[in-house]
This record gives C-alpha cells, sequence and structure tokens, in this order.
C-alpha cells in the first residue's frame, strides 16, 4: 500500500495531474471548512516518452450533454460488448471494430495503465505550421544586426514545411512578399491609424477562399495554399536570408530628447489580420520583436518626449498612466481576435527601460504564447532563449504544440469553478459546470478552454467544487472522477487528443478528517492558492490580497493544526502540513505580490511565468531552493535563511529567473589568493566546481533561460541573495539573537520567526 | 563562452547546440528540489549557528587567509580526499566541459594535423550542385552556388575560424557519404554556434542538402559527377 507522498508522485508521473487534496470531503458544506478547495494542476502535454500514440479514434458516450471517452475507471460487458459510462452511466454499444474484445483481449484505453492516452486522429489532411516575424527596425545596429542574425539562424530550426512571413516595422510598417523573382517588394502602412481584418485584406490583395470553391467535390479540400506573404522555409530560406540581411534601422531620424516612433500596436494588428484573412483555425505563431515601447497609433503606451517616463505602479496608483487602458484595450482585442482563430502571440522584448508588457500581456497570456524579457538583443539571455523555442523532443518533434482545447468532464458529485492559466474560456456550458464562478472573471462556468499555443510545461490550475448536500450518502463507488481531453496540433501537423482519467476517493470529513488530512499535498496547494491570489492582485488592491491568504493560512492552522486553546507554544503542524506556512510566507514577500522595487513590465513578466509552468518550476519562483556546498559533507539543501549565509561554505540558489552562486567570506579570500590553482588544493578547485556544474544543467535546458550571478560575500551582486533569504538576523536584532553568525540582513521585513509566531498566535486563540 | 556583460547584466553563459541538444535526453544527475522545513512547527530544535561544523581557520584579516584544508596534508577536521563533487556517475550523454565552455581543442600542435584543405571541401560541395542542376530549378542552383563561392573566399581569406572549416569538413564528408540527417544537423550546429561566420552563405548549405537527398541516386553518379570527383585529390578521412 503506497503512502500518499508516493500515490501523489506515481500520479504525477504518469497523468501530469496533482490534487490539492487527494481524498475528497464528500459534502459542499465540508468542502468549504477544508479552506483549500479540491483543485487540481494539470499539465495536459507531460512529457511521455514512454506513451505510445493510438493510431484509432476515441470512443464516446453516446449520451449528448456527456460524451466522456471510454476509459478504465468504465464498467465493462465483454460479452454484451457495452459498457456504462463512468461519468453519467449511460449504457453504450462498442462500435463494430471492437467485436474482438474480452477481458483478456482489452483495448489499450480500458488498461489502468493508461489512465492517460494519446490518441492520434488520422482524418484531414497536415496542416502546415505557420510563423510570421513581426521585426522592430527602432534599435541600435549592434541590436538589429544581432536580431538579424538570431531569424537567419531560426530558418535553419524551423520544420522545412513550414511557412514563414516577414512584417518589419518603425514609424510605418512593411509588410513583406517573399517571392523568388529577385526584387523585393513590400507593402506599407502608417502606423498612425488601425485597420481592420476587411480593409487589409483589401489592400493587400488577398481573397478569401469562397465558400463554393471550398465545398466542391466530396474530398477534404486541399491544405491551404500559401500566399505572397507566407511560403514554405523551404522554399524562400535563400530569399528570407537575404532579405532579413538587408534590413536597416528605422530611417526616420529620432531628435534629441525624444524616443523613436515606434508604430508597434499597428503592426501587431496587422499581423493578427493577415493570418486571420489567410490562415483561420490553423496553428500559427505572431512572433514579435521588440526594442521599444510603444509610441505612436493603437496601442501606444508611452509619448515619444523623454523626459515624460512610461509609467510606474505610483504612476499606476495615482490614476496617472493615460495611455494604459486605451493600450491595454487594443492589446487585448488583438488577444481575442487571435485566440478566436487559435494563433499565438508571443513578445520577445529586449530593451533597457520598459516596452509595455503590462499593456500587452493578454496578448502572450490568453493565446498561450511565449514572452521573453532580455536587456538587448544581442544577450545570450535572448540568443538561447530564443534557440530554445525550437528545441526537439527525444522522438524528433518539436516540443510546442499548436490549438489545443482543454474540456474537463467530472463526476456528478462535483463541478468545475474555473481555470488560471494561459488559456481562455470557450463559453462551454453543461452538467460541469458550477455556478460559483464570480472569482474567476472570465475563466469560470464553462468546461472548456482554448489554449492555442502550449508545450510540455504548460499547467493549468482548475478549481472544482463538491456539490453533495451535507449528510447526503457518499455516492456510489465511493469515488469522484474527472476527466481532462486535450486536443492539439502536433507540431508534425497531426491532429491528436490527449485523455487522462483519474478519480479520488471520498470521505465523511466528519468521521474521517485525519484521512483527508493525509492526503493534502502542500506543494499543490501552495501554489493552486498563490495562482488564485495572483489572479485576485490584477483586479484588486495589493493589501485586500494579503489580507485574504493571511485569512486563508490562519483558519488552514486552525483547522488541521495540533493546539492547545490560547497556547500558541503548542502549536505543531504534522509533516503533511509543515511546509505550507513557509511557502505563504515567501509568496507574500515575492515579485508576484510585491510589485514595490519592480517596474510594471517586470511585475507582468514575473506573473506570466508564474501563471503557466509547472509545479516544481513554480515553487522554485515563490521559494527559491538553496543548497550549501562545503567539505564538511555532500552538497545539501538548507534553510532559505540569512543563517545559512557562512563563510566556509558557497550557496547555489535558483529563484528560477537567476542561478546565484554565492562564496562565503572565507571561501572567497581563498579563491582571491589562487589556492585552487595549486595541486595540493585540489579538493578546493572541486569544491569551486561543483555549484559551477549544477547550475550548469540547470541552464543547459531550462526555459526561459535565467540569468547567472556568480558572487561573493561583499559583492554587489550578492543582493539578489540577500532579498530572498528569511532575514532571522537584521539590523534590528543582531543583538537580541545571541547569534554570531550569518549575515545580517538590513531590512525592516518581518522574518519567518515572528511570521510563524504571530501565526500561531492567531491560530491558538479562541477569540477568532 | 561567458554571456555578454557589456549590453545585459549577469548574461548567463552561452552553450554549444551540441551540448544543449544533449541536455534533452539526458536525466538530472541530482535534481536540486529539497527544502528544509522551519524548526518551530516540527518541533525540532531551533538551529543554533554552533550546530553548524565549521572550520577551524579563525578570523582572519582579509590579506592572509589561512588555507583551505589541503588534499595532501593531514586535514584538521575529517576532509574527504578528493572534494565533495556530486555523488554518483555522471549520466549525461557527454560529460560536460569545464566551465567556461569552449569549443573541442584547438592546441597549435594538433592544428596542422587537422587542418581541412579547402579545395577538397569545394569540391565535394560543387559535385553536389552539378548533380542537383540535372532537376533543380536554375535560378535556385545558382543562388546556392553565389552563396558557396562566398564561402569559399571566406575561407581563403582566412575570415573563417577553424572549428568551422572542420566541421564543414565533416559536414561534406557526410554529404559524400549520404548522410543526409548528419550533414543537416552540422549545418545547423554551425548555424547555431557561429552566426556571425556564417550566416550569410550556410542557407547556401542548407539548400544543396535538402535538394541532395531528394535526388534520384543515379544522378548522383553521372560521368560528369564523376569527374568533378576524380580531379579533388584523396579527401581528409577521419
Amino acid at each position: 500500500m503506497a503512502t500518499f507522498p508516493e500515490f501523489i508522485a506515481q500520479n504525477e508521473e504518469r497523468d501530469g495531474v496533482r490534487f490539492s487534496w487527494n481524498v475528497w470531503p464528500s459534502s459542499r458544506l465540508e468542502a468549504t471548512r477544508m479552506v483549500v478547495p479540491v483543485a487540481s494542476l494539470i499539465t495536459p502535454l507531460k512529457e511521455r516518452p514512454d506513451l505510445p500514440p493510438i493510431q484509432y479514434e476515441p470512443v464516446l458516450c453516446s449520451r449528448v450533454t456527456c460524451r466522456a471517452v471510454l476509459n478504465p475507471l468504465c464498467q465493462v460487458d465483454y460479452r454484451a460488448k457495452l459498457w456504462a459510462c463512468n461519468f453519467c452511466y449511460q449504457r453504450n454499444q462498442f462500435p463494430p471494430t471492437y467485436a474482438g474484445i474480452s477481458d483478456v483481449n482489452q483495448p489499450a484505453e480500458l488498461l489502468p495503465q493508461f489512465s492517460t492516452i494519446e490518441y492520434v486522429v488520422q482524418r484531414g489532411p497536415l496542416m502546415p505550421l505557420v510563423f510570421l516575424y513581426v521585426v522592430d527596425t527602432c534599435m541600435e545596429d549592434e541590436d538589429l544586426q544581432a536580431l538579424k542574425e538570431s531569424l537567419q539562424m531560426s530558418l535553419s530550426l524551423l520544420p522545412p514545411t513550414a511557412l514563414v512571413g516577414l512584417i518589419t516595422f518603425g514609424r510605418m510598417i512593411q509588410v513583406h512578399e517573399l517571392g523568388c523573382e529577385g526584387i523585393s517588394k513590400s507593402y506599407v502602412f502608417r502606423g498612425t491609424k488601425d485597420l481592420n481584418a476587411k480593409q487589409l485584406q483589401e489592400m493587400l490583395g488577398l481573397t478569401k477562399p469562397t465558400a463554393a470553391q471550398a465545398g466542391r467535390g466530396p474530398q477534404a479540400p486541399q491544405a491551404p495554399l500559401s500566399n505572397r506573404f507566407l511560403q514554405p522555409v523551404q522554399k524562400i530560406d535563400m530569399n528570407l536570408t537575404d532579405l532579413l540581411g538587408e534590413l536597416q534601422r528605422d530611417p526616420w531620424p529620432v531628435t534629441q530628447g525624444k524616443r523613436p516612433l515606434r508604430s508597434l500596436g499597428s503592426a501587431m494588428s496587422i499581423a493578427v489580420g493577415l493570418l486571420e484573412c489567410t490562415f483561420p483555425n490553423t496553428g500559427a505563431r505572431i512572433m514579435t520583436f521588440i526594442g521599444g515601447p510603444a509610441t505612436q497609433g493603437p496601442g501606444m503606451v508611452v509619448g515619444d518626449e523623454l523626459k515624460a517616463p512610461i509609467r510606474s505602479w505610483h504612476d499606476i496608483e495615482k490614476d496617472n498612466a493615460k495611455f494604459m487602458k486605451k493600450g491595454t484595450k487594443h492589446y487585448e482585442a488583438l488577444a481575442s481576435r487571435a485566440s478566436t482563430n487559435g494563433h499565438i502571440i508571443d513578445i520577445y522584448a529586449c530593451a533597457l527601460d520598459q516596452t509595455g508588457l503590462l499593456e500587452m500581456k493578454c496578448c502572450s497570456n490568453h493565446t498561450g504564447g511565449y514572452m521573453v524579457m532580455a536587456d538587448s538583443f544581442t544577450t545570450s539571455l535572448f540568443k538561447q532563449t530564443f534557440q530554445r523555442v525550437f528545441t526537439k523532443d527525444v522522438s524528433g518533434a518539436f516540443k510546442m504544440a499548436f490549438a489545443g482545447t482543454l474540456e474537463i468532464k467530472t463526476s456528478r458529485e462535483i463541478k468545475i469553478s474555473g481555470a488560471i492559466g494561459p488559456c481562455v474560456s470557450l463559453n462551454a456550458k453543461g452538467p460541469c459546470v458550477s455556478e460559483n464562478v464570480r472569482q474567476f472573471h472570465g475563466n469560470g462556468g464553462t468546461s472548456q478552454w482554448k489554449i492555442c499555443g502550449l508545450d510540455h510545461n504548460t499547467t493549468l490550475a482548475v478549481y472544482f467544487e463538491v456539490v453533495n448536500q451535507h449528510n447526503a450518502p457518499i455516492p456510489q463507488g465511493g469515488r469522484g472522477a474527472v476527466q481532462y481531453v486535450t486536443q492539439y496540433q502536433h507540431s508534425s501537423g497531426q491532429k491528436r487528443i490527449r485523455v487522462t482519467t483519474t478519480a479520488r476517493n471520498w470521505a465523511d470529513a466528519g468521521t474521517q478528517i485525519q484521512t483527508i488530512a493525509a492526503s493534502f499535498d502542500q506543494e499543490a496547494s501552495a501554489i493552486l492558492m498563490a495562482r488564485l491570489a495572483v489572479y485576485r492582485a490584477e483586479t484588486e488592491e495589493g493589501p485586500d490580497v494579503l489580507r485574504w491568504l493571511d485569512r486563508q493560512l490562519i483558519r488552514l492552522c486552525q483547522k488541521f493544526g495540533d493546539y492547545h486553546k490560547d497556547d500558541p507554544n503548542s502549536f505543531r503542524f504534522s509533516e503533511t502540513f509543515s511546509l505550507y506556512p513557509q511557502f505563504m510566507f515567501h509568496l507574500r514577500r515575492s515579485p508576484f505580490l510585491q510589485v514595490f522595487n519592480n517596474s510594471p513590465d517586470e511585475s507582468s513578466y514575473y506573473r506570466h511565468q508564474f501563471m503557466r509552468q509547472d509545479l516544481t518550476q513554480s515553487l522554485i519562483m515563490i521559494q527559491p531552493i538553496l543548497y550549501a556546498y562545503s567539505f564538511n559533507g555532500p552538497p545539501e539543501p538548507v534553510l532559505l535563511d540569512s543563517s545559512s549565509i557562512l563563510p566556509d561554505r558557497i550557496l547555489l540558489m535558483d529563484t528560477f529567473f537567476q542561478i546565484l552562486i554565492y562564496h562565503g567570506e572565507t571561501v572567497s579570500q581563498w579563491r582571491k589568493a589562487g589556492y585552487q590553482e595549486l595541486p595540493e588544493y585540489e579538493n578546493f578547485r572541486h569544491l569551486l566546481q561543483a555549484p559551477v556544474d549544477d547550475a550548469q544543467e540547470i541552464l543547459h535546458s531550462r526555459f526561459p533561460m535565467p540569468r547567472y550571478i556568480d558572487t561573493e560575500h561583499g559583492g554587489s551582486q550578492a543582493r539578489f541573495l540577500l532579498s530572498k533569504v528569511n532575514p532571522s538576523q537584521t539590523h534590528n536584532n543582531m543583538y537580541a539573537w545571541g547569534q554570531e553568525s550569518g549575515a545580517p540582513i538590513l531590512t525592516d521585513d518581518v522574518s519567518l520567526q515572528v511570521f510563524m509566531d504571530h501565526l500561531k498566535k492567531l491560530a491558538v486563540s479562541s477569540a477568532a | 563562452v561567458n554571456g555578454n556583460q557589456e549590453r545585459g547584466w549577469n548574461d548567463p553563459p552561452q552553450f554549444s547546440y551540441g551540448l544543449q541538444t544533449a541536455a534533452q535526453g539526458a536525466p538530472k544527475r541530482t535534481p536540486l528540489n529539497k527544502r528544509v522545513p522551519p524548526p518551530q512547527l516540527t518541533g525540532s530544535p531551533c538551529p543554533v549557528p554552533g550546530d553548524f561544523p565549521s572550520l577551524t581557520a579563525p578570523m582572519t584579516p582579509p590579506t592572509n587567509p589561512l588555507a583551505p584544508p589541503c588534499s595532501m596534508n593531514t586535514p584538521p577536521r575529517p576532509c574527504p580526499v578528493a572534494a565533495p563533487p556530486l555523488a554518483g556517475v555522471m549520466m549525461m550523454a557527454t560529460p560536460p566541459p569545464p566551465f567556461p565552455v569552449v569549443e573541442h581543442t584547438d592546441s597549435a600542435s594538433s592544428q596542422s594535423e587537422n587542418e581541412p584543405d579547402v579545395d577538397d571541401v569545394v569540391t565535394l560541395l560543387n559535385w553536389a550542385l552539378t548533380a542537383c542542376r540535372h532537376t533543380v530549378k536554375k535560378q535556385v542552383c545558382n543562388d546556392v552556388a553565389k552563396r558557396l563561392k562566398l564561402f569559399e573566399d571566406m575561407w581563403k581569406s582566412g575570415k573563417l575560424s577553424l572549428p568551422v572549416r572542420r566541421r564543414m569538413n565533416g559536414l561534406v564528408q557526410e554529404l559524400k557519404s549520404c548522410n543526409w540527417d548528419a550533414a543537416d544537423e552540422i549545418h545547423r550546429a554551425l548555424i547555431v554556434d557561429h552566426v556571425n561566420e556564417v550566416g550569410q552563405w550556410m542557407v547556401g548549405v542548407k539548400r544543396l542538402i535538402a535538394e541532395t537527398r531528394n535526388l534520384n541516386p543515379d544522378l548522383l553518379h553521372t560521368q560528369e559527377v564523376d569527374q568533378s570527383l576524380d580531379t579533388s585529390s584523396t579527401g581528409n578521412s577521419d
């Protein structure tokens, strides 16, 4: 009998699912008392190299309001060739192709080890992928040269059959024709006016295939032909390489004290429109490369006078951000059009100042597109991150997937409240949908979402509501089930369907609270609650969100802690819960909830990453990993605390966005003295190298590429470590604690100890 | 190669295409994902600095620090003979090279042995191009030829680094042996790792590989094609 941690790990490995609770309270009332809702993280395309794709279509329940996929939880009558849907209990006839099944000859989808299974849909043509590059030319020559080279390089990384197009912009916007004729032609647009799809279609001379043409003949319509603006890589790679090589910096002069006139909003609009007209409803990426903010036209985020800076959080708070609302609306409309068509918008923003990620974030967040923030196109951070977009998995297929939709089915006793992640609602009502959805704004009240761009790491958070009445008996079978059905376009062009079906036991919270408590997944719960908090922070006041978060934490402690009333020192949390308060402590002071010290663009970027990464990466973002290397033993995890900063050790900190190696004072002195060069101090050389090797492993594959910091005691870059560790020792309490080592942090932030003391006091208080 | 410290703060190091591709399939040696719970909740005593074993070296002034534990002398405290790198065997496909990442070797002594001959490389490329001229559009072939010429000129005027020259030699050997995927992979690695040297002409090589692999195999051995091969000196084999 597996322990809960083993059970949780096995399920995650096989299904890519982690629930907050692995035994579910059987009534709505009890579920709300659990504080953390029943919810799951789902990684729909979790890497499963061992999973063979099934070459036939899934069998569906015949009930029109159900349509669940045949799965291992279904009861089967092999003699009568019938199966009972485990969600709606409908009895279904097997299709004729299943005539040969028996209990010794079961189809894969009925076997328990195929709780996650992937089908390849055979019908229909293989659609080519479409990549539309939208390139800013208002940047320094060195930057533009580096960007050009990266784009030329990418032509070697794209699949040969993919279609590629180029739009460049500065003050004006140019849509390039990709002929083979030797003369380069382009259509030029002013950047000041917005164009709708129809106008664009006319001006570019594009005709949509008419209904008459498409419907002719019984065979499936041909794959969309390429057009003058989007051509197969294998055909125009040489021409496009030359075209990219010839790109010049935007010729419009920029006078002293002014910003370049950059019509980014219009350029993106034209890109969205072009794909809307020519390739609706097929996987496509609009990759925008920007060197600065939009300064004119629709979607502008700042004026062209340098003396008027781009909005800060302070400006936003004081309602002094004059372009923000209108700008955001522009990009929200674009995001909506793109996601309706299954198109992805990526943003590669490389500049030292803000570029307007705050206003543009919906483009990436709603379409599942990437958002990359770097200092310049000449940095290795940009170059390697961009290369990694084209990474292939072990089978040689691109990791990126397109045009995804996720549909969720649930047993009657549980309904879907909403989802948080890089998706948009498809407004699909039905029996699985809860009415209690207000907090999810657009992403509630549906059982289907669109995820236009996704990869092996993309993770959604889905929140459920238990709807069984209090004192109603435990449902028949004792288990509740959830089925996740993800349809998507594989990078080969194939249409695939991945189905994950999973179930958990119900328990009566009145009599089995210990069982339910033991099933708590503190890591998953921390992320699920964190996503809720960050989601709220986008629309509510910061302090309100923190108060909400604190209140939930206190309630959780009250419900599941062991203590004597009014005796804070008696408070204990079992191992199942012991990491949770620390996660909450770090979440509260994280850049996801604290906007102080970050620009609006930075906050948007960090939140963008947080709302889509898988559990392990998300936890790293909230509570960075800290490992210590010393002569005293193998590398070990240490408390993320100032007391872990000691002179004779090296620390490796991973915050997801940075990898930092910190050399303690003594180690740093040895390094400066050069001991590592001497043969008799080879062990010291190994000690210095060990964290570097571990850092490299992370740097080799993480997307996006993190920054890399090598620092030491007293180094200016050490501040990145000092700001993350719990400040158990500050200038305020240095002498009170009586500690002689550990580095005091100069801060007025509350420490974990103080936080825990307050928490325990509030949890045990009978006045609460 | 170190990151760009002038234009980006804390820019990470640049890894070669080969290393990054190898990293995809390789399992992690020791995933760094463990955390330590704070002692206040589990009831165990609060860690006191004295609990952490520290070396006997007292706080000496920075100008004269005491030395780290020496591997050969008897250390003052139990100290492993070899320093503690991570436990376990390296499981990566290729062991990570010492940091910073450098291209494989370039010592002066090996240079003369491993210096490929530009004419051999160009001959092989032209062999493939000649074969293509039968069926591939003239414009395309001319475009490829233009780029091959640029490649040749850059080589002859010393503008291509040794790693690029060597890998191009490897590429044409694969072409000759009809190992299309291997040749393609080398072209990709070259354009990722050396885009500033190869960016202008590599797409021609890419195209050449793509067109040549689709040819009727007989075309690869017509008389004129073989003639162009015969005129080359015996190519370097590895």
